[in-house]
């Protein structure tokens, strides 16, 4: 029939019944790459022989534009590099250039800002849970599950820094404004409200037997492997390895917080999504812990700042724990008003780059779950 | 685990973390250079490799060696194999276009002792030719790749030097400051524009 | 004229009115559990569900079918024409036929065949044909593996439905689905045979492709699988043929397991009684599907045919086994019933503690619950 291509026509000739190897493209636009992430599996059936990730289709140029604006301006663009967890970012951000500079920070400032970047920790771990979730195949309940403690984090936000995901809340050498007046309560009820919100999820998928037979023993990562090729976060802390680097090479007020690291034991997915879930809960211990000591009132910015920011040579490689491992940031100034070089270490990119080992012999759906383990976000692997 | 060992880890956790009532370290206090792991650094190197080609300083945070091209690969094995120094994990690999020519930093930890390192590999103008890590670091391989798509240095060795960020086919090198930040359109040709534009 | 009675008297007659009837009732019933599934999946994921078009949305099944009919019909390049266009009817049609033979009320039904359920699970194993054909004639390669995962699920699963079936017929002596309803005046067959029936209805859940066995179809793996390249008045022949297969399904178990129309008080409260006994029933197995599909996650293949091939097969055999037993002995019914009860939660009981004493699950929100303890 002419409307056939060739290439099955060629296929119908072949002589033996030899299988061959499928290609599947996942992605960049399907409901389980996360964003515009693409790989190529070759499957075996259902068995994976092999996989090649594409990335870049999120690529924005965020270093060259930093190159390219004031210390000050580039702000929203760092927001929108892990943007489930805009705050940790704006973090790293300002640190870098306060670490560049040598500017310091207001008390109440630094636990405002502890409070914020662990809300954004919370709430780039709930779209864990929830995206999770629908990779192994929960209909979506996860996923609103997941939303509804986001959205309250959000509103908080929002009342907060007058924006629900790139608030740009954080200045060099402080934040914008002080707190509104019944924060504290508020906080409290958002992270009751997060803590159900965590049992719920005990219920809909920890304690699933289903969900425990699909993530356990799967891909397991030895602590050297995890290592060896570059895995941060609660991806390595999975493995059983106990680094973390808000206690590691602490910054900021971590070192007056009382929190656990917790770790998994083999590295497999299901550890990974339990490091994650106790994450949650250290958060929530570290956010309580600040809203108790936080001194009630003082300076929120650093009022000696100049007009215009210009930082003389010097060099730094910033490194914070950001929610999906270490997010560091490593600037060189050499005078003017611009950085002369900020490079974004992101941890997803790193722990992406590995994807191959770890997918490589499993089955197409295990190789799903496992790149959702990961818990990948495009605009913080693709800059 | 057994119980016990969870109540011993938390007990020394327990007193590694400061009282509430210190002041608070800023953090200009953390993420300093280790002076003592400079000096342990100093030290083997010169015992290693006499009249060293390494030159050691540091920037804000780290201790910093300058390495020529030829030596790194001397170098990081030595970093890596060396008990006393043991960095096992391949941090960050960045290229920065300085005037006096094209470079490549690379940030490294160690698990063992908690040190960090960076390297600054400057290159000589006309041959941009680095030794690839990727025989050592598994992680390498990525970050090399956007650092040879970004500024286009050659990493010797490495198995598939493929752009990676930007598109398969574009043989441009965008982080170079010679390259000038302008639309992708003026790029292709599909739209006219004074290249460059400053915010 | 009584409800038994041919329509003008004229047995073709009737059973093209009957026909009619059963397809409109049936395109009925599907537009609303499409909308009952929007809703119940809404409830449970804690939102409201379509509530715009019509009061409380009720017209949206309308709205969705219209907008399905006015939508283009794309047909890919690489698509085989003819096993592409006529795939979507080879997957509804032997799944229609099944309602021919079921029995809403006492002599409600198109045929009252001898071997009524014998015709259900022959005509059961043809959907699989149009399911294939959609698979390989699309020219995609999700599609194919949706294709291939829908026919392995669906033979393996056959079996162990067809023998849990056959454990039922075994008892009632008859095929005919209405002597099988009347035998259920007294007690339905659920009490006799729980473990029949927890295996008729897994079986049931992997033939229909509902969770947690909707692998073929698993839209984070392969995006939709099988219908993945159909729109419009195609896409939404094969939506039609999962609702009607839903539904027939559900009602066949009524009839076969929970007592039909009979039980209770079918014989003596009329018709319509009975009508609403096999509706509500079948509804309320619709219910418990949508349940499971909007709490439980996906297995993967290979766990879905270990299950299969490891464990519903074998007891459905030794289930067969101990049925005959009973027959052949004439040991009582309350004495296998027992039993059978027995068997149904060492099985369940199995199955719930294999998935729990192997985690670390317990361990580890035991720990964590507690922030201030040391870490798992």
């Amino acid at each position: 029939m002419s409307t056939w291509p060739t290439t099955r026509e060629m296929d119908i000739e072949t002589d033996g019944f030899d299988t061959v190897d499928m290609s599947i493209n996942v992605g960049p636009q399907h409901p389980a790459t996360h964003g515009v992430f693409r790989m190529v599996l070759t499957v075996d059936g259902e068995r994976v022989v092999d996989c090649e990730p594409y990335i870049g289709y999120l690529h924005r140029g965020l270093e060259k534009l930093t190159e390219n604006a004031d210390y000050r301006q580039s702000m929203g663009w760092w927001d929108r590099t892990d943007y489930l967890a805009g705050m940790c970012c704006e973090g790293a951000y300002c640190m870098a250039v306060e670490k560049l500079a040598g500017i310091e920070v207001p008390d109440r400032a630094e636990y405002i800002r502890v409070i914020m970047m662990e809300l954004s920790r919370i709430n780039s771990h709930f779209m864990f849970f929830g995206a999770f979730g629908a990779d192994v195949g929960s209909m979506g309940t996860s996923f609103i599950y997941g939303w509804r403690e986001r959205e309250r984090i959000y509103d908080l936000m929002e009342e907060v820094a007058g924006d629900r995901m790139f608030p740009t809340y954080f200045r060099i050498g402080g934040v914008t404004m002080d707190l509104p007046d019944n924060f504290e309560q508020r906080c409290r009820w958002v992270l009751d409200s997060v803590k159900k919100g965590l049992e719920d999820f005990d219920g809909l998928l920890t304690g699933n037997e289903v969900f425990i037979e699909r993530c356990r023993d799967l891909s397991p990562v030895t602590p050297e492997q995890g290592i060896n090729w570059g895995l941060t976060g609660p991806m390595l802390r999975a493995t059983g390895l106990k680094w973390d680097i808000r206690r590691a090479e602490p910054y900021s007020i971590y070192p007056h917080l009382k929190f656990e690291i917790p770790v998994g034991r083999q590295g497999d997915v299901f550890d990974r999504y339990m490091v994650r879930m106790a994450e949650a809960y250290q958060s929530v211990r570290i956010i309580e812990q600040c809203l108790d000591e936080m001194p009630k009132s003082g300076l929120v910015l650093n009022p000696s700042l100049p007009k215009t920011l210009r930082v003389n040579d010097a060099e730094c490689y910033l490194r914070t724990e950001g929610t999906k491992g270490e997010y560091s940031i490593y600037a060189i100034a050499k005078g003017g008003n611009k950085p002369y070089r900020m490079k974004l270490r992101s941890p997803a990119f790193c722990s992406l780059s590995a994807l191959r080992e770890m997918v490589v012999g499993t089955y197409v759906a295990d190789a799903i779950i496992i790149l959702g383990s990961i818990d990948i976000v495009l605009g913080e692997v693709d800059k | 685990m057994t119980s016990e060992e969870q109540q011993q880890e938390g007990t020394q956790d327990g007193q590694q973390e400061a009282k509430p009532q210190a002041p608070l370290a800023t953090l200009a206090a953390t993420q300093r250079p280790n002076q003592e792991f400079k000096k342990t650094l100093t030290d083997t190197l010169d015992k290693l490799f006499p009249n060293s080609p390494f030159t050691i300083d540091e920037t804000t945070t780290d201790v910093n060696v300058h390495c020529p091209p030829e030596h790194l690969s001397w170098l990081v094995t030595t970093l890596k194999e060396r008990k006393e120094l043991a960095f096992d994990y391949l941090r960050n690999v960045s290229g920065v276009d300085y005037e006096e020519g094209l470079t490549c930093v690379y940030h490294f930890y160690s698990f063992k002792h908690g040190h960090t390192v960076q390297l600054t590999v400057k290159c000589p103008p006309d041959n941009v030719h680095i030794p690839s890590l990727t025989g050592l670091y598994a992680t390498a391989s990525w970050h090399e790749r956007e650092a040879a798509e970004m500024f286009g240095f050659v990493f010797d060795g490495h198995p598939n030097l493929k752009n990676l960020l930007l598109e398969e086919d574009l043989d441009i090198h965008p982080l170079l400051k010679a390259h000038p930040l302008q639309k992708p359109e003026i790029l292709q040709g599909i739209e006219d524009g004074t290249p460059g534009f400053d915010f | 004229m009584e409800f038994g009675d041919p329509f003008f008297g004229n047995s073709y007659i009737d059973a093209i009115i009957r026909l009619n009837i059963v397809v409109l009732v049936m395109t009925l019933v599907v537009i609303y559990l499409t909308y009952g599934e929007r809703k119940v999946l809404g409830r449970i994921q804690q939102r409201i569900g379509p509530n715009r078009t019509g009061p409380g949305g009720l017209l949206q099944g309308f709205a969705d079918a219209l907008k399905l009919l006015s939508k283009e019909d794309l047909r890919p390049r690489n698509a085989d024409r003819w096993v592409f266009e006529l795939a979507p009817f080879a997957a509804f049609v032997p799944i229609f036929v099944i309602l021919v033979t079921l029995p809403f009320a006492e002599n409600w039904g198109v045929r009252n065949l001898s071997l009524g359920l014998f015709f259900v699970f022959s005509i059961l194993g043809l959907n699989i044909v149009g399911i294939l054909m959609a698979g390989l004639g699309s020219g995609s390669k999700y599609a194919l593996l949706g294709g291939v995962r829908a026919a392995a699920q669906m033979i393996s699963y056959e079996i162990p439905l067809v023998i849990s079936l056959l454990a039922v017929a075994m008892l009632a002596g008859t095929f005919n689905l209405n002597e099988i309803v009347l035998l259920q005046e007294t007690r339905p067959y659920i009490i006799v045979q729980p473990l029949a029936f927890v295996i008729f209805f897994t079986a049931m859940l992997a033939e229909l492709h509902r969770a947690p066995f909707d692998i073929p179809v698993a839209e984070s793996e392969v995006s939709g699988g099988y219908f993945i390249e159909y729109s419009g008045m195609r896409w939404s022949l094969f939506q039609l043929a999962e609702y009607t297969a839903m539904w027939a399904f559900s009602i066949f178990a009524a009839v076969v397991f929970l007592g039909g129309w009979a039980w209770p008080m079918g014989t003596e409260w009329g018709w319509g009684w009975q009508l609403f006994l096999t509706i509500a029933k079948s509804f309320a197995l619709i219910f418990s599907m949508m349940w499971i599909r909007g709490t439980v996650v996906r297995l993967r293949i290979d766990q879905l045919m270990n299950f299969c091939w490891k464990g519903l097969i074998e007891i459905s055999f030794a289930l067969l086994l101990v049925n005959g037993f009973f027959l052949y002995y004439g040991w009582p019914e309350e004495v296998l019933a027992l039993v059978q009860w027995a068997a149904t939660i060492i099985f369940i009981g199995f199955i719930y503690t294999r998935g729990v004493r192997r985690s670390r699950a317990n361990e580890y929100i035991g720990t964590y619950r507690n922030p201030e303890a040391a870490t798992p």
